[in-house]
């Protein structure tokens, strides 16, 4: 062993020689072109330049001869060298390792398991998970990242920015008008495609737009009003099959559907879930839409005096003329204020706390309302608590620090001061309140969608904006991201499969080395009990082991922890024959009678003289199995019997996507898991197969 | 050979009991009381007698064999042995050596058997199809692999193979589904037969073809990618003995070589496999009735496991086991039948 390793110090030398006197070769010509520019008397320059050349021209060999080695393999580079031609004498494990590195399938996969671990294990660093996380507001968005691609035309003029849910819709001081977002609905009743303007609009100038949840209205220079987008649950129109039930719907009022309005006298288009509201210059509000979006909207569009309305999820506010506000049925909701006070919550009724003063403006989020009062106040009321880790809270205003504009998206507020700063607050999931750094002017207007804020500056151009931009591999049926789901669940996937082959490894060496050292009557309990073990039909027995961990109440962590032992100890058996099988071939072998003969003690000769000599039979299994491991872990937790939702795996991420919709319609939710789970077990399996060809030469010889 | 297989039979009844007391024992760690349960569904009845509930309770556990007549508790040993009919339970055996397998609780308390009945005959007629149509496809392949050692076919197959078997059940079918019913629409997504068809004879079956087209294929295919590679590795190894040489040297036609000489060589480790994989596949299509709705054991066992219908668990589980066993025993006789040798050493 010793000489080889010599041998092979020795040709490590003759090599890296070779490369120095090929580079040094090629350096002097650089030298030449490097004197031209240098100064001649300049000699210690010239030298270090000329050193620094050669350097970085060995180092460049040396990388691309690996680089070639790797991916084309060394038997061409040998074969065209002459100097290699003369086989060299290298140690064994040099020698596998050699042989694996030649072939480029392999070290692509190695490459790509590497990856994938790292992938899995910092990423989750960088990106936490929320695991009771959802957002209703985002469910089933197709991938990428088209939330916030404003058109360029519409970003240096821009006039409105509306958006509720996952699209937006813009217009122009020309009265143009723009959708962007994730504009396909797949999933709703009538699977409409926001792009698709109707008849109507097309190529109409358009006065006022806004965009609800699954639905959008616009009123035309000419007065008509316009809806397109979903109608089944009464948005616009009549059309729509709950669209007359007066139960569940307020029907769009017969005069906006078939005649027009005067658009100068509209002071306020807004819309919401699956309901609409245009406020007049004169304090009249046109209301209608889907109870479910707001259930006291009937009330609505008997009020008068009005200037503004909001729209949360499942209630309207508007807000009066005389500075007062309207809550309709919805009072509960928001009649008490929590304020801090000296360290301490304390609860305020909401018409003590403004006593006579007038509110200004409103915004709302989903299920909070925001006010800025007349002397520059802002409060909130309503839901809008610290639940969440990512929760940015409100900040302190200055005293002489007043709100000029106020936005609402679905569960942020955005503000900008008198000083001409903007804050955002409120949940930061999606990063909706990480105000980009830059100087803002009370001149700025902000126009603020469901989870996206822009800067509009004087000249009508978009400053800056910042938000959720979508979704790299879309989000599945409760609004979570995919791409971070696979993140943590890789991590699941890869830790159980790696625990569960540490494990059975463990269990089939102790096994194996035993029974095939001591033999006899040992050999023979060991053998009989690996084959009840293997008897053990595989899938079902794991699963009325799951069924009966899930019935006891053992944490989470617990349970994952015993799937690990039990798909450890359900595959050891095929290992641990072989282990017998080749310990049985070694302690026939010389060096175990001489190591008898030197009095070793027979536990050390079985684990530490003839271990070793079956590590190559071990290697190949344990790579092999991990992934076997991991297929089965995402197996069980596929059919719910493995790791729960909502914590995910890359099983169980596929746990009810198997339904035509789901395979049909929303591949991203089945595809992405299901190629990082794949190219990972390809990739082991890959490495594995290599391993076990390079570590049996006979095998290798074969092919 | 007889007294090899008489050995082997009793070893294999010995592991068989052994098991049996494992499945019992690890379904009885299940916190679940059947008496209980039973009792607990009179309560309505028994709201004004408390009393008259727990002696329902009571002679339920009796009957169950819970405890004995003087309100003891049966340890688990003897119920263990209850269960199985060697020992008596309430003065008679009634056990599942006597054929009585429990009741379904979700079925309406029919008998286990008679529930498996029909869910048994489907998963054997797709297992019975799809070891065929495997056969079928990998021998050939695999044999052809090996003969063509090296060749662009073979680095084609080998490819393949491991992403076949690289990929779990469920992402086969998944993305089969995705292909083959709902973009080329040839075969239906999920079910088993025409809704509200009433055919027979011929056309029944056929239309039970189109409906089990799907997870035959994804069976199939599943197990491609192993199978052939076993296939081919064991022909390889067989092609390169010496009697392969010899009969090349005498001018033996390659047919003859490859398929009567070599691959007779090659059938042990191939039997091996298929007996096995035919086993396997018995609990591996859990996963494809699961995923296409087919009423079989393995839909029939997930339903229980969540219905807490331990019964028809417990005999499935048991059935999983004989069936495995019976298979080892199957590949030993196999062996006699295909190498003499063997036959001669037992």
């Amino acid at each position: 062993m010793k000489d080889f390793e010599e041998k092979d110090k020795k040709s490590e030398i003759l090599d890296e020689s070779l490369v120095e006197t090929s580079a040094s070769g090629k350096a002097e010509e650089t030298i030449e072109e490097t004197v031209v520019e240098t100064k001649p008397d300049d000699k210690k320059c010239r030298v270090f330049l000329s050193r620094l050349c050669g350097f970085f021209k060995k180092a460049g060999l040396t990388v691309w001869s690996w680089t070639k080695r790797t991916f084309c393999g060394a038997s061409k580079e040998l074969s065209d060298d002459k100097k290699f031609a003369v086989e060299e004498i290298v140690s064994p494990t040099r020698q596998v390792v050699n042989n694996f590195f030649r072939k480029p399938l392999a070290v692509i996969s190695l490459l790509i398991v590497v990856g994938m671990f790292l992938f899995v294990c910092i990423g989750p660093l960088v990106r936490g998970i929320d695991l009771s996380y959802m957002e209703g507001y985002h469910v089933n968005i197709a991938p990428g990242y088209n939330f916030m691609k404003v058109p360029s035309k519409l970003s240096k003029n821009v006039k409105s920015i509306s958006s509720y849910s996952f699209f937006s819709v813009g217009l122009d001081n020309d009265d143009n008008l723009y959708v962007w977002g994730n504009t396909k609905m797949p999933t709703a009743a009538n699977k409409s495609d926001m792009t698709k303007l109707p008849d109507e609009l097309k190529g109409k100038k358009v006065a006022f737009a806004a965009a609800g949840y699954d639905h959008a209205i616009a009123i035309t220079t000419e007065g008509r009003v316009i809806g397109w987008g979903e109608y089944d649950c009464g948005q616009y129109g009549d059309k729509g099959s709950l669209a007359n039930l007066t139960s569940t719907v307020y029907k769009m009022p017969a005069g906006l559907m078939n005649g027009t309005i005067d658009p100068e006298q509209v002071e306020q288009l807004v819309c919401g879930y699956q309901v609409s509201a245009i406020v007049m210059k004169s304090g009249k509000v046109y209301a209608w839409g889907n109870y479910a979006g707001a259930k006291n909207l009937r009330a609505l569009n008997s009020l008068n005096g009005v200037k503004e309305v909001q729209f949360l999820r499942g209630k309207c506010v508007a807000l009066k003329k005389d500075g007062t506000l309207w809550f309709g049925n919805a009072n509960a909701s928001f009649d008490t204020l929590e304020i801090e006070e000296d360290g301490q919550v304390k609860f305020v009724d909401l018409s003590e706390y403004l006593a006579s003063r007038k509110v200004v403006r409103i915004a709302a989020t989903s299920t909070a309302l925001g006010m800025v009062l007349e002397d520059g106040e802002f409060v909130v009321a309503g839901l809008f608590s610290p639940t969440k880790t990512s929760f940015v809270s409100i900040p302190d205003f200055a005293d002489d620090e007043d709100i000029i504009d106020v936005g609402g998206g679905v569960k942020h507020f955005t503000v900008l001061t008198s000083k001409g700063k903007i804050y955002s607050f409120g949940e930061n999931y999606l990063g909706q309140c990480n105000v980009p750094k830059g100087s803002f002017t009370d001149t700025d207007r902000l126009c603020v969608g469901a989870f996206q804020n822009y800067v509009i500056s004087e000249n009508n151009s978009i400053k800056t904006k910042w938000g959720c931009k979508g979704y790299l591999f879309g989000t599945d049926e409760m609004g979570r991201d995919v791409f971070n789901r696979i993140m943590h669940g890789g991590k699941m996937t890869m830790t159980i499969g790696a625990v569960a082959v540490i494990i059975s490894t463990f269990i089939a060496i102790l096994i194996g080395c035993i029974s095939g050292y001591f033999g006899g009557w040992v050999d023979m309990l060991l053998m009989r009990v690996t084959e009840i073990f293997s008897a053990i039909p595989f899938l079902p027995f794991a699963l009325i082991l799951s069924a009966v961990l899930a019935g006891s109440n053992l944490t989470e962590n617990t349970r994952i922890f015993m799937i690990m032992v039990i798909l450890g100890l359900l595959s050891w058996t095929g290992l641990a024959r072989m282990i017998r099988g080749q310990v049985l071939a070694e302690r026939e072998k010389e060096f175990v009678t001489a190591a008898k003969a030197m009095g070793v003690k027979e536990g050390k000769i079985a684990f530490k003289h003839i271990l070793p000599n079956v590590i190559s039979v071990i290697l190949v299994s344990v790579t092999l199995d991990f992934a076997g491991c991991m297929l089965t872990e995402s197996s069980l937790s596929y059919l719910g019997f493995g790791v729960k939702l909502p914590r995910p795996t890359w099983g169980n991420m596929l746990d009810g996507c198997n339904n035509e919709l789901v395979i049909g319609t929303l591949w991203w939710r089945w595809l992405f898991p299901a190629l990082f789970l794949l190219i990972t077990t390809i990739a082991i399996n890959i490495i594995g197969d290599t391993l076990r060809d390079v570590l049996d030469p006979k095998s290798s010889s074969e092919r | 050979m007889r007294n090899y297989l008489l050995k082997r039979i009793l070893y294999i009844f010995v592991v068989f009991i052994i098991l049996s007391f494992l499945m019992y024992l690890i379904y009885n760690m299940i916190p679940f009381n059947r008496a209980d349960w039973i009792a607990d569904q009179q309560k309505e009845f028994y709201k004004k007698d408390p009393q008259g509930l727990e002696a329902l309770r009571q002679s339920w556990k009796i009957k169950l064999g819970y405890i004995d007549a003087s309100g003891k508790e049966i340890n688990i040993f003897r119920r263990w042995t209850n269960w199985l009919g060697i020992t008596k339970l309430n003065g008679e055996f009634n056990g599942i050596f006597q054929g009585n397998f429990g009741v379904s609780y979700s079925n309406s308390n029919r008998p286990v058997l008679e529930v498996l009945k029909e869910p048994m005959k489907n998963t054997i007629f797709i297992n019975i199809f799809a070891t065929i149509l495997a056969l079928a496809v990998t021998i050939p392949l695999g044999i052809k692999c090996a003969v063509k050692k090296g060749s662009k076919i073979d680095t084609g197959v080998q490819v393949g193979s491991i992403i076949g078997y690289s990929m779990p059940t469920f992402i086969t079918a998944i993305l089969f589904i995705f292909i083959f019913a709902i973009k080329i629409k040839i075969f239906p997504v999920s079910g088993q037969k025409t809704p509200g068809s009433e055919y027979t004879g011929v056309k029944a079956f056929f239309d039970k073809l189109y409906y089990m087209g799907l997870p035959l294929i994804v069976m199939t295919f599943c197990s491609l990618g192993g199978m052939t590679r076993y296939v081919r590795a064991s022909m390889i190894e067989a092609l390169s003995m010496d009697c392969i040489r010899t009969a090349r040297a005498k001018g033996v036609k390659e047919k003859t070589v490859v398929y009567s000489h070599a691959f007779r060589n090659a059938l042990i480790p191939i039997i091996t496999l298929v007996v096995g994989w035919f086993l396997g596949i018995f609990s591996g299509s859990i996963m494809i009735e699961n995923i296409f709705g087919l009423n079989g054991m393995g839909k029939v066992y997930i339903g229980s496991l969540n219905n807490n219908d331990y019964d028809v668990v417990l005999t499935l589980q048991m059935f999983y086991v004989f069936i495995s066993l019976v298979g080892n025993l199957l590949i030993d006789i196999l062996y006699g039948f295909i190498d003499p040798r063997i036959r001669v050493s037992a």
